[in-house]
């Protein structure tokens, strides 16, 4: 604690109970998934909560591996061996985080650098639309969009969740905010240097705004995982299914396995977690660029 | 700018620009813009889900009837509370939270900043699932806890009751939503230049003025972006519904996106839907263009 | 950090080979099922593969189970059959999105309150009525056979099996709160006054909720639809299906009743499927939504059938009325086919549909959905004896008499059970004056009607 700072001792107390106390109703979903994951039916299922596992089973893990079967890749006629679907829904969850974490970051950072620095014709209108759009909630073009999928035939394919996904314009404008902050003498100087569009791009914009690329990454990554909606809507076949919405299939009728959930959710959770937490260092450096500069 | 560049500049401008925005504006026209285009036209027929019928222009009828529609008013007024609730709730806590944190030992920041940031990465299917149970009427961990604690001497029906269910969806908004603020204003706060901060001190102000007059000027640019990309998580909430409370209790948690969605595929009513997407659109466009309209003028 | 990067790309790129080659894939994801790839090579031209979505009707919503009878339907007619598994809470939100994506399955396994009255109705279904002759109609239930066509004439559905929906009760519970006197363990009835008066023990003994009134949902309505209505007699359909009767005052009087009952709670955070966890751990003393299947199957902490989850005994009981004979709820389960334009496909689907429903296979096809055949016989096997076996139930066939119209093939069907809920939670979070209540039913019931 700094001594600069004059606040009272008594209400740096008092805010350390109160964050300790938040922390604390954070940390619990989290803790109560995993727990649960680890707890037998009877116990997860009883009125009277129990804080930790009296006995620890794997009972949930080995329902959720082997209830539901998949195989683990199809190319053309070619079918891979009969995994477990549990699998299968994480490989295709990681497919689809990652291919629209690249393909966001690739093309909204060139189209951040082109709204920032080129003074094109209808830069001005299509910026308005782009920041019109940002906020947009899918369910709003969900029919439509339905029909587009179908009729591109990619309708029960993950690139149905992906390419919507990379459409949203928010990265287009962060990254134009993160453009905006390098000074423009830098770019035309390379040009002046007799490096062409290309190279300017490259070599000197990319490495400048890559730390706005690190947090669009994450940020996409974080959002594509979590878009329950448009997998829901898009995916049915149960090799193309996410995790999310594979262990909402394994549910009976009129009854929720709660264990098996659990167990679920651990399965999608841990990656996620274990990624945020190797990249945390990156995504605050990077976020907080871009926000500085406004 | 514009007016000085030489007709053979312009053209090179407007080539590399559209060569450059090209990738990004395929995604965006192909996926956003023309389903939107799509939505429009379709929000002035009757389309619907029987396939023995053509869908048929029917004007503004549409709009007419949502105007009517008392669903529909009470959904967007719903939305409209989820948004002026969280966005403000979400800057003031994510700001208290940061101011608390920022000047802690690296280890104990770090902790603090992941803690808060779990539940966003948890995922809000999974997240959804222990607040069902903590909410619940029976054996919920909040019921427990106040009837332990002698607040409440029956127990309350969290999701159940009009009361309090708009109240409970918005907390879990929260607190899948605070996360990314809190690391911003982290950083914001520890950028800001602290020699500012001790001549003001030196000058006499305490620490509220202090905050006010240096600090606050200063994460200004922060706080806009996170007023950006709050209004866009408020709207993101229709996971959270559709697996809690389907809009109910009488609809007092029914949003438009919820609204929409029960239009098109429990009363099939694909035009009536859009038309609402409309709406939406247009308040949300509106809502976007004032935001963006401060955050140019800071 | 440069090669982990090329290793994600490297990864990447093949998962996106996989994922474009199977969109290349001539029929939507034609090549899923593995175990049947080598009959279907060998098959004659036509559809070698079809797809089927059931939803969780007993063991139709198990991997294992369906699987052996599609793989043993594969190896007689050497059609592929490609399963996806429904579940109550978003299944119909799937099949829609389907339909409106022009994906729709091939078959569609449920009841004719989706097949026929909501995707039949609105033109998505193949006219199957070839496929009933004159022996057939003579062999299944006149009920069952009667709900799975159409007022134009088609056929939307075949029926498969059929059960009453019913609901259970706490036994131990009830012993221990002197509420046994007010049932007939026997024949499994009760009246209106002794259900009364066992809720009312029961509260007085334990307190809380016995029993909820769920109030949201997907599926699940049955048991709050038979509840009220058989209270004092109260209907929810005119007898030609084309019109929502719930204003009936009869129902009115019943939604009173159960408000004004200490231990009956309108509960709108729960679904069905919440009431059935309740009631397992204890909490609920009674279900609304139960029925044979569920008396059938382990309980969700695996600890046997039957029971809750510490052990108490669960009996089943048809829902109360003034003179103790209810009208129970059918619930009639079978297949039907989506027309995707292509005979071949629409062909081999009726194939499946013979294979099941009506030859010697039917056996192990009822079996599997643990409810009851929908006919006394298929191409000379007798299915009366399905279960003879099986002493629950032999004892649950004492309530199949008690079944009711069926009435869930009226029109606008979806659209009135969403009324249905919004109904129930708007009476629960009411005043309870008759006043209220009446507007609210009146209310929902018009939507009903000129939805």
């Amino acid at each position: 604690m700094s001594k600069r700072n004059g606040s009272s001792r008594g209400y740096q107390i008092f805010s350390l109970v109160v964050l300790i106390v938040l922390a604390l109703l954070f940390l619990f979903p989290l803790y109560w998934i995993v727990t649960g994951a680890l707890k037998t039916p009877a116990a997860i299922n009883s009125p009277t909560p129990q804080w930790w596992p009296e006995e620890f089973t794997l009972r949930n893990f080995q329902v959720l591996f082997s209830k539901r079967s998949a195989p683990l890749f199809q190319i053309g006629s070619l079918t891979g061996p009969t995994i477990p679907g549990a699998i299968r829904w994480l490989i295709n969850t990681v497919f689809m985080a990652v291919m629209a974490m690249l393909l966001t970051c690739a093309t909204a950072a060139m189209a951040g650098y082109a709204l920032a620095k080129k003074r094109f014709t209808g830069r001005v209108i299509l910026f308005s639309l782009i920041v019109a759009a940002m906020a947009l909630p899918k369910q709003v073009i969900l029919i439509p969009l339905i029909r587009e999928m179908s009729s591109l035939g990619l309708y029960d394919n993950i690139w149905a969740v992906i390419l919507p996904t990379v459409g949203w314009p928010f990265g287009v404008f962060l990254m134009k905010q993160f453009a905006e902050g390098i000074p423009t003498e830098m770019v035309e100087a390379c040009r002046i240097d007799g490096a062409n569009e290309w190279r300017t791009f490259t070599d000197v914009m990319f490495p400048m705004i890559k730390p706005g690329v690190g947090a669009l990454a994450i940020f996409t990554f974080i959002n594509s995982w979590n878009d329950y909606f448009m997998q829901l809507i898009m995916l049915t076949s149960s090799s193309n299914l996410t995790i999310s919405l594979g262990i909402a299939t394994m549910q009976a009728e009129n009854s929720t396995d709660y264990g098996l959930i659990m167990a679920g959710a651990s399965l999608a959770a841990i990656p996620i977690i274990v990624v945020f937490l190797i990249f945390q260092k990156y995504f605050t450096k990077g976020i907080t660029m871009g926000a500085v500069k406004g | 700018m514009t007016k000085t560049m030489s007709p053979r500049l312009r053209r090179h401008e407007n080539i590399s620009g559209y060569l450059f925005l090209l990738p990004s504006l395929v995604f965006f026209l192909g996926f956003v813009v023309y389903p939107m285009a799509m939505c429009i036209w379709t929000s002035f027929t009757d389309a619907n889900m029987n396939s023995n019928t053509k869908d048929t222009f029917i004007g503004l009828a549409n709009y007419v009837e949502l105007w009517h529609d008392p669903v529909f008013l009470k959904a967007l007024w719903n939305t409209i509370i989820i948004v002026v609730v969280s966005v403000p709730v979400v800057c003031i806590f994510s700001l208290w939270v940061a101011s608390a944190i920022y000047r802690m030992k690296e280890g104990t920041l770090s902790f603090f900043r992941v803690v808060f940031y779990l539940p966003v990465v948890t995922g809000s299917v999974a997240v959804t699932v222990v607040w069902k149970w903590m909410y619940n009427n029976y054996y919920g961990i909040f019921n427990y806890l106040l009837k332990g604690a002698g607040v409440i001497d029956k127990n309350i029906n969290w999701l159940g009751d009009p009361k309090y269910a708009l109240g409970c969806i918005i907390l879990i908004l929260l607190t899948t939503s605070v996360g990314q603020p809190i690391v911003l204003y982290v950083s914001a706060l520890s950028n800001v230049d602290s020699s500012l901060v001790e001549a003001a001190e030196v000058d006499g102000a305490n620490n509220t003025q202090a905050f006010w007059r240096i600090k606050w000027p200063q994460i200004m640019p922060t706080t806009l972006y996170i007023l950006i990309i709050t209004t866009i998580n408020s709207f993101q909430c229709f996971a959270l519904i559709q697996l809690l409370t389907s809009g109910g209790p009488n609809y007092a948690t029914e949003t438009v996106m919820y609204y929409i969605y029960y239009t098109a595929f429990k009363l099939y009513r694909f035009g009536y839907g859009n038309a609402m997407g409309v709406i939406l659109a247009i308040f949300i466009a509106a809502l976007s263009a004032v935001q963006f309209r401060l955050a140019k003028e800071d | 950090m440069k090669k982990i990067l090329a290793l994600v790309m490297a990864l990447c790129m093949i998962f996106a080979l996989a994922a474009c080659g199977q969109q290349a894939a001539p029929a939507p994801a034609a090549n899923d099922a593995p175990a049947a790839e080598a009959p279907a090579a060998e098959a004659p031209a036509g559809a070698t593969e079809i797809s089927l979505w059931t939803y969780p009707i007993g063991k139709w919503g198990d991997e294992a189970t369906v699987k052996a009878l599609t793989d043993a339907f594969t190896a007689e007619t050497g059609i592929a059959v490609k399963v996806e598994y429904l579940t109550y809470a978003d299944g119909d939100d799937k099949v829609n999105t389907a339909i409106t994506a022009k994906q729709a399955p091939d078959l569609v396994m449920e009841g004719p309150e989706r097949l026929v009255s909501n995707w039949g109705a609105n033109g998505y279904m193949v006219d199957i009525s070839d496929l009933f002759d004159d022996t057939d109609k003579s062999e299944i239930n006149a009920a069952a056979l009667a709900a799975c066509f159409a007022p134009n004439g088609a056929a939307y559905e075949y029926p498969l099996v059929m059960t009453a929906h019913c609901m259970g009760i706490n036994y131990n519970a009830f012993v221990e709160a002197g509420a046994d006197q007010y049932i007939n363990k026997d024949t499994h009835t009760w009246t209106t006054e002794q259900f009364f008066q066992a809720v009312q023990a029961l509260y007085d003994h334990f307190g809380g909720t016995v029993g909820a009134v769920y109030c949201t949902g997907q599926g699940g309505d049955q048991g709050t639809r038979a509840l009220v209505n058989n209270l004092y007699g109260g209907t929810f359909t005119n007898d030609e299906h084309t019109a929502y009767t719930w204003d009936d005052p009869l129902n009115i009087k019943a939604l009173k009743a159960l408000y004004d009952q200490d231990g009956i709670d309108f509960d709108a955070s729960i679904v069905g499927g919440d009431e059935i966890a309740n009631f397992y751990n204890g909490i609920f003393k009674m279900a609304f939504c139960w029925n044979i299947a569920q008396q059938l199957n382990p309980n969700s902490a695996d600890t046997g059938a039957g029971l809750t989850l510490n052990g108490d005994e669960i009996v089943f009981m048809a829902f109360p009325s003034e003179d103790g004979t209810a009208k129970l709820q059918g619930g009639i389960w079978g297949f039907g086919i989506f027309d995707n334009g292509d005979p071949a496909r629409i062909d081999a689907a009726k194939q499946f549909i013979k294979y099941m429903c009506d030859s010697e296979h039917t056996v192990d096809a009822v079996r599997a959905s643990n409810f009851f055949a929908a006919r006394s016989a298929a191409e000379g096997t007798d299915l009366s004896g399905v279960w003879a076996d099986n002493e629950i139930m032999n004892e649950y066939t004492k309530l199949m008499p008690m079944l009711g119209d069926y009435y869930q093939v009226t029109t606008n069907w979806a659209g009135a059970r969403a009324a249905w809920w919004n109904m129930l939670q708007q009476v629960g979070g009411s005043d309870g004056s008759e006043a209220a209540i009446s507007a609210a039913v009146a209310d929902f019931c018009g939507q009903a009607n000129n939805g």
